[in-house]
């Protein structure tokens, strides 16, 4: 992880022509040039750099300082580095003890909010070892891509391996649910007044079907086998749902207005029956941005609206558990490098960090038995990136919201 | 369609799925046949001949798919449908022989009547006369 930079002095090219060349550079070089060059070196790398004592006070830093922390180079000598980029003072905290005990340090992933956007930060901290013990290099970089990419990774293996569990399982849990809902069918029909067998079968054993059905009806047996019914129906559908995740492939593609779309979601949001149970959506001020709304994008629409739907879903919930006073979501469409984005954004509680990196693993819920299983965002998750090639993510403050956005290629992959 | 001049075949190696299925069809005034295998389903096919049948694909024989695709070269009038517990379109193969995603069926089925269509559907068609095997 540490780099050694400087240590290795490549002793077999000592007498190359390299060398030589460097040798005579060095020679015709005065101070000001190795100022600029060491300047140039230091501003054209990426990383956000400086140099600092014990106390934490500035003597050096480089460009991407300056722009980071908007203040410059001569305005920042002297000044301490965690007034400069306050946000990173518990870990610069720790630079005098690196530095007591000439030990490089390293911060592997240090979360950084600017505005609504979440970024991700590492910082090395390496004390020099010559003269100018005593003192520190600082080298901050922005990992944002990098720590997306790797949290998308590990996504799409956690789906693999439920999506393969789920395919060998689905077949094997499928059957008995199957004769357990045929089942409960047949015994409705089987006392039904519309089948001229039944009738002929209780005339048989003495009784009349009036008199069974009354029967059944006072002990309330239609009402068990409509329960047995929709309990069998709502296992079926979490079968269903995690067969999601390793299904791809086969969908039907069209091209639509992104906007309609979101359209579309919404009204059936404030009809679906589920979500009226848990929080009535007139009550929920929807705020439309719509930035592109003329902008039409290839999709599979009803599973796009399903995981649009789980979304709201999730919204609504929040919203209600925690009453907020003015509840509202807002939903936007944007067309952002190449990618069609939607985004859905609640004043709800919003969640911590540790659970928003959990929020799309499957079963992964913070809700009570019976109202949430977790699967919502893990199949919204797989829709969105299996079948759509498209990303998906979380920003989320306590107390302030939450926002999903969605993000989908315009121009599909060939193949 | 006169539903008792209908027969379907039933071709599951579950006896609880075979049973409630056939119990539902059979309420329904079809006439039943069953088979636990596709190798013995093959026995007698030619002898039953199906207006409709209906296959697992998961079977402890050959499978379903690889069932319909013989069955149909000595039951080509029969309409054959796949009652299965995976998520599945039908194979090149059996498109090749007529069959689309409506005749896939995926376990558990919740909504009967629209078995009840398909069948009723392809025993109205003319390529589905129960005796033209
Ligand atoms: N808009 C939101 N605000 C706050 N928390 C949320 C929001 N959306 C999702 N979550 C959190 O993510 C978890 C997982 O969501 P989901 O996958 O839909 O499962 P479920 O809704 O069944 O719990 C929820 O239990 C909740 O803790
Ligand atoms: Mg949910």
């Amino acid at each position: 992880m540490i780099e050694k930079a400087g240590t290795d002095e490549n002793s077999d090219s000592a007498e190359g022509p390299l060398q030589k060349k460097a040798d005579s550079r060095v020679l015709l070089a005065d101070n000001e040039r190795l100022k600029k060059a060491l300047i140039d070196v230091l501003d054209t790398l990426p990383s956000i750099i400086a140099r600092i004592d014990r106390e934490g006070r500035v003597d050096l830093v480089n460009r991407q300082l300056e722009l980071f922390s908007g203040v410059s180079a001569a305005e920042a000598f002297g000044v301490l580095l965690e007034s400069l980029i306050p946000h990173f003072t518990p870990q610069l905290r720790q630079v005098a003890e690196a530095i007591d005990r000439q030990n490089p340090i390293s911060f592997a992933k240090i979360q950084y909010c600017s505005g609504t956007d979440v970024l991700y930060f590492s910082m090395h901290v390496y004390p020099l070892r010559n003269e100018n013990s005593g003192m520190a290099v600082i080298r901050i970089d922005d990992i944002t891509e990098h720590v997306r990419i790797e949290e998308s990774m590990i996504q799409s293996e956690k789906m693999m391996m439920v999506g393969g569990l789920a395919a060998g399982m689905a077949h094997e849990i499928n059957n008995p649910l199957g004769a357990i809902m045929q089942h409960a069918q047949n015994i409705e029909r089987r006392v039904s007044l519309t089948i001229p067998a039944n009738s002929k079968a209780a005339e048989e054993v003495g009784v009349s079907l009036d008199q069974v059905r009354a029967y059944l009806e006072k002990r309330n047996i239609f009402e068990f086998l409509e329960h047995i019914r929709t309990a069998g129906s709502r296992a079926a559908e979490i079968v269903t749902n995690m067969l999601k995740f390793s299904r791809r492939g086969h969908s039907r593609i069209e091209t639509v207005v992104l906007a309609s779309v979101l359209d579309q979601v919404l009204a059936l949001a404030a009809t679906d029956y589920d979500m009226k149970k848990l929080y009535d959506f007139r009550h929920i001020e929807l705020v439309r941005e719509y930035s592109a709304d003329t902008l039409r994008v290839a999709m599979n629409v009803s599973e796009m609206e399903h995981a649009l739907l789980n979304i709201l879903k999730n919204a609504a919930q929040a919203i209600s558990e925690a009453a907020v006073a003015n509840p509202r979501i807002t939903v936007r469409t944007l067309s952002v490098d190449g990618m069609a984005a939607i985004e859905v954004e609640d004043n709800g509680p919003g969640m911590d960090e540790t659970i928003r990196l959990r929020i799309f693993d499957p079963f992964f819920s913070t809700k009570e038995i019976g109202v949430g299983i977790g699967l919502g965002l893990s199949v919204t998750y797989a829709i969105v990136t299996r079948e759509h090639h498209g990303t998906i993510e979380a920003w989320s403050q306590p107390g302030v919201g939450s926002r999903f956005t969605i993000k989908i290629p315009l121009h599909r992959r060939n193949g | 369609m006169n539903k008792s001049e209908v027969s379907i075949l039933i071709v599951d190696d579950d006896e609880i799925v075979r049973e409630s299925m056939g119990a539902f069809l059979e309420d329904e005034g079809f006439i039943i046949h069953f088979a636990d295998s596709g190798e013995e389903a093959l026995e007698n096919i030619a002898f039953l001949r199906p207006v409709v049948c209906i296959s697992d694909m998961r079977l402890a024989g050959i499978s379903g798919e690889a069932f319909i695709v013989q069955a149909y070269s000595v039951c080509p009038a029969t309409g054959y449908l796949l009652h299965t517990g995976m998520a599945y379109s039908p194979s090149p193969e059996l498109r090749a022989l007529g069959m689309t995603q409506e005749d896939v069926f995926q376990k558990p089925i919740t909504h009967f009547s629209v078995l009840i269509n398909r069948i009723a559907a392809i025993a109205s068609t003319g390529r589905m006369e129960y005796s033209a095997c």
